[in-house]
C-alpha cells in the first residue's frame, strides 16, 4: 500500500514524464492490438478459403448425369480425394441467389438452366491438388477447373510477410520502449538520490527503495497497454461495422467476439507487466547500485 | 554498549581516524568534541555502517558491526537513532511523515506508526506542528523532528551529529535538554559538536578528537545513569582533586607563613 501510494505521489510530481512514458507505451501496444486484429483476421480469411472447395470442376450445362458421374468416379480412384460433392444446377441457382439476395435484378435474369452443374472437390493432400485438377481438366463435359490453391497461397504470402513486417515494427518499438522507460526510471532516480540516501540510513531495504521505481514502470506499461488495447478496439469496432464489412463482403470473418478481444487484451496486460518490470529493473539495477 | 578497538579509517590515503578504541556504557551521555574535520562525523558513519573501517572492531551490543553482512544492516539502523549534521528531513513530507518514515520502510502498520510517531511527536513537543512540512519551521522545530524520528523505533543509542549546528544557544539548549530527558530514560546518547557554550554546560564524559586522534577523555562528575563502577571512579576522582585543593591550600599557607 505504502508503495502504491508512494507511486502516486512520483506520478503526480513530474506529470510530464508520466504522460510521454504512456504515450509510448500506448503506441506500442496499439501496433501490436493492430497486428493481433490483423493475424486474427487472416487466419480467418485463409481458413475461409481453405475450407471453400478446393477444386471447383464446372460442366457445360446440360451435361448428362452419367457423364458427371464418371468424373467423378475417376476422380475417387486416385485416392487422393477426401470429398467429392455434386452441386446441381438447382442447387447453383440457390446458392447464386443466396449470395445476391441484395440485389433483385441479377437474381431475375438467371435461371438454373444457364448455371453450370459443378464437382466441389478436396484433397486430402495440398500438394495433389495440380493433379487432381489436371484430371478433371480431362474428363468428358468438363468446361473449366477453378483451382483455389493458388488463393489460398497468395494469401498466406501476404499474411507472412504482413506478420514479419508487423513482428519487425513492434520489435523496434519494444526497444524504444524500454530504453523510454529506463530512461524515465533513471531521472527519477537520480532525482530522488537525496530521499534514497535518507532510505537507506534510517533502514529501509533495498527492495523498499526499489519496488516504487519498479511499480511506476509496471504502471506506464500497463496503462499504456490498456489505451493502446481500447484504441485499436474502438477504431475495430467502427470500421467494422463500416468499411471492412462490405469490403470483405461474403467472407465470414466478422465479427471479432469480445472474447477474443479480452484473450488480446489479458495477453498484453502479461506482457506489459513484464515490459515494464524489466525496463525499470535495468533502471534500478544501473542507478540504485 | 559501543565500543571501538583499535579502529582506523582511512579515506584515499589520508586518516579520517587513527586507532580509536573507547568504550561508551548503556544509558550513558558522551560527548564527542573536536574541531570540523577531526573525524566526529567518520565515527558516527562507523557505527551506522556507512562507511567500513579500515581496520579494528566496532561493536554495539552484542553486533559485530564491522562483520556485519550489507544484508543485516538496515537491522543495525533500525536499532540505533542518529540525528544527522544536515538533518536529512524529507521536504516534501510532512512532520508526522517524515517521523513515521523509519517504521513504514521496516515494514510497520500505516497505523501503528501514525500512532507511535504521534506519540514520539508529543515526547519532543511538536503535537500542534505535525501537518507542517520542515520548510514551515523553525531550526529548533526541524531539530525536534530530527531527534523524533531517531527515537520512534526506541533505539538504545542515540548518534547525534552536531543537533545543535546552526542554532542560537537558547534554542541549542532547550535541545541539550531534550536529548538529557531522553537519555534520563535510559537511552544512551552520542553526541558530537563543537558548541563551547554546550561543552562548558555538559555534566557528562567528554571525548576530545584532534586530526582523527582520540586527545583526551574526560569524566564530568553531574552523571545521570552512570554505572556503579563510574560512580566509584568519579567519587575517587573526586576526593583525590579535593585532596590536591586542600594540599595546595596547605603549601600556601605554609608558604605565606614561611614568608
Amino acid at each position: 500500500m505504502i508503495h502504491i501510494k508512494t507511486v502516486a505521489k512520483y506520478i503526480r510530481r513530474s506529470p510530464y514524464q508520466a504522460i510521454a512514458a504512456t504515450l509510448i507505451m500506448s503506441l506500442t501496444f496499439l501496433t501490436i492490438s493492430v497486428f493481433a486484429l490483423i493475424t486474427i483476421l487472416s487466419v480467418r480469411l485463409i481458413d475461409y478459403f481453405e475450407s471453400r472447395p478446393q477444386i471447383s470442376v464446372f460442366f457445360e450445362p446440360g451435361t448428362p448425369q452419367e457423364k458427371i458421374e464418371a468424373a467423378r468416379k475417376t476422380l475417387e480412384s486416385t485416392g487422393k480425394t477426401s470429398s467429392i460433392k455434386f452441386i446441381s444446377q438447382e442447387e447453383a441457382l440457390a446458392i447464386y441467389r443466396e449470395f445476391n439476395k441484395d440485389e433483385p435484378l441479377l437474381v431475375e435474369l438467371v435461371s438454373a438452366d444457364i448455371l453450370p452443374p459443378s464437382l466441389d472437390v478436396k484433397a486430402e493432400v495440398v500438394t495433389d491438388l495440380p493433379a487432381l485438377a489436371d484430371l478433371a481438366q480431362k474428363s468428358e463435359g468438363v468446361d473449366r477447373v477453378i483451382f483455389q490453391k493458388d488463393i489460398v497461397d497468395t494469401l498466406s504470402q501476404w499474411t507472412n510477410a504482413f506478420r514479419q513486417i508487423g513482428v519487425a515494427i513492434i520489435a523496434v518499438l519494444l526497444i524504444v520502449s524500454i530504453f523510454v522507460i529506463l530512461t524515465i526510471i533513471g531521472i527519477k532516480i537520480t532525482i530522488r538520490r537525496g530521499e534514497i540516501e535518507i532510505m537507506k540510513l534510517i533502514g529501509a531495504s533495498d527492495w523498499f527503495i526499489r519496488m516504487p521505481f519498479i511499480l511506476e514502470g509496471i504502471f506506464y506499461s500497463v496503462f499504456g497497454a490498456f489505451i493502446g488495447w481500447s484504441v485499436s478496439y474502438i477504431a475495430l469496432l467502427i470500421f467494422a461495422s463500416s468499411g471492412l464489412q462490405s469490403f470483405f463482403s461474403g467472407v465470414p470473418i466478422f465479427p471479432i467476439e469480445p472474447i477474443y478481444m479480452i484473450a488480446v487484451l489479458g495477453i498484453e496486460l502479461f506482457a506489459a507487466i513484464l515490459l515494464g518490470a524489466f525496463a525499470s529493473f535495468l533502471a534500478v539495477f544501473r542507478y540504485l547500485k | 554498549m559501543i565500543r571501538f578497538q583499535n579502529v582506523s579509517k582511512i579515506y584515499y590515503n589520508t586518516k579520517a581516524i587513527d586507532n580509536i578504541s573507547f568504550d561508551i556504557k548503556q544509558g550513558s551521555f558522551v560527548l564527542l568534541v573536536g574541531p570540523t574535520g577531526s573525524g566526529k562525523t567518520t565515527i558516527f558513519r562507523l557505527i551506522i555502517r556507512d562507511l567500513e573501517p579500515t581496520e579494528g572492531d566496532i561493536q554495539i551490543g552484542e553486533i559485530d558491526v564491522d562483520k556485519l553482512p550489507k544484508s543485516k544492516i538496515r537491522h543495525l539502523r533500525r536499532k540505533v537513532g542518529v540525528v544527522f549534521q544536515d538533518l536529512k528531513l524529507l521536504f516534501d513530507r510532512t512532520v508526522l511523515e517524515n517521523v513515521m518514515l523509519p517504521l513504514e520502510v521496516s515494514g510497520v502498520s500505516e497505523k501503528e506508526a501514525r500512532a507511535r510517531a504521534e506519540e514520539v511527536l508529543e515526547d519532543v513537543g511538536l503535537t500542534d506542528k505535525i501537518e507542517l512540512f520542515p520548510l514551515q519551521l523553525s531550526g529548533g522545530e526541524r531539530q525536534r523532528v530530527a531527534i523524533a524520528r531517531a527515537l520512534v523505533f526506541n533505539p538504545d543509542v542515540i548518534l547525534a551529529d552536531e543537533p545543535m549546528g546552526n542554532l542560537d544557544l537558547e534554542t541549542s539548549l532547550q535541545i541539550l535538554d531534550l536529548l538529557e530527558a531522553i537519555n534520563r530514560k535510559g537511552t544512551t546518547i552520542f553526541m558530537a559538536t563543537h558548541n563551547e557554550h554546550i561543552i562548558d554546560r555538559a555534566h557528562y564524559r567528554i571525548m576530545t578528537l584532534r586530526e582523527g586522534v582520540l586527545k583526551s577523555e574526560k569524566k564530568v562528575l553531574k552523571t545521570n545513569s552512570k554505572t556503579e563502577e563510574e560512580k566509584k571512579d568519579d567519587k575517587k576522582k573526586e576526593n583525590q582533586e579535593e585532596l590536591n585543593e586542600g594540599k595546595k591550600k596547605i603549601k600556601l599557607e605554609s608558604l605565606k607563613q614561611k614568608k
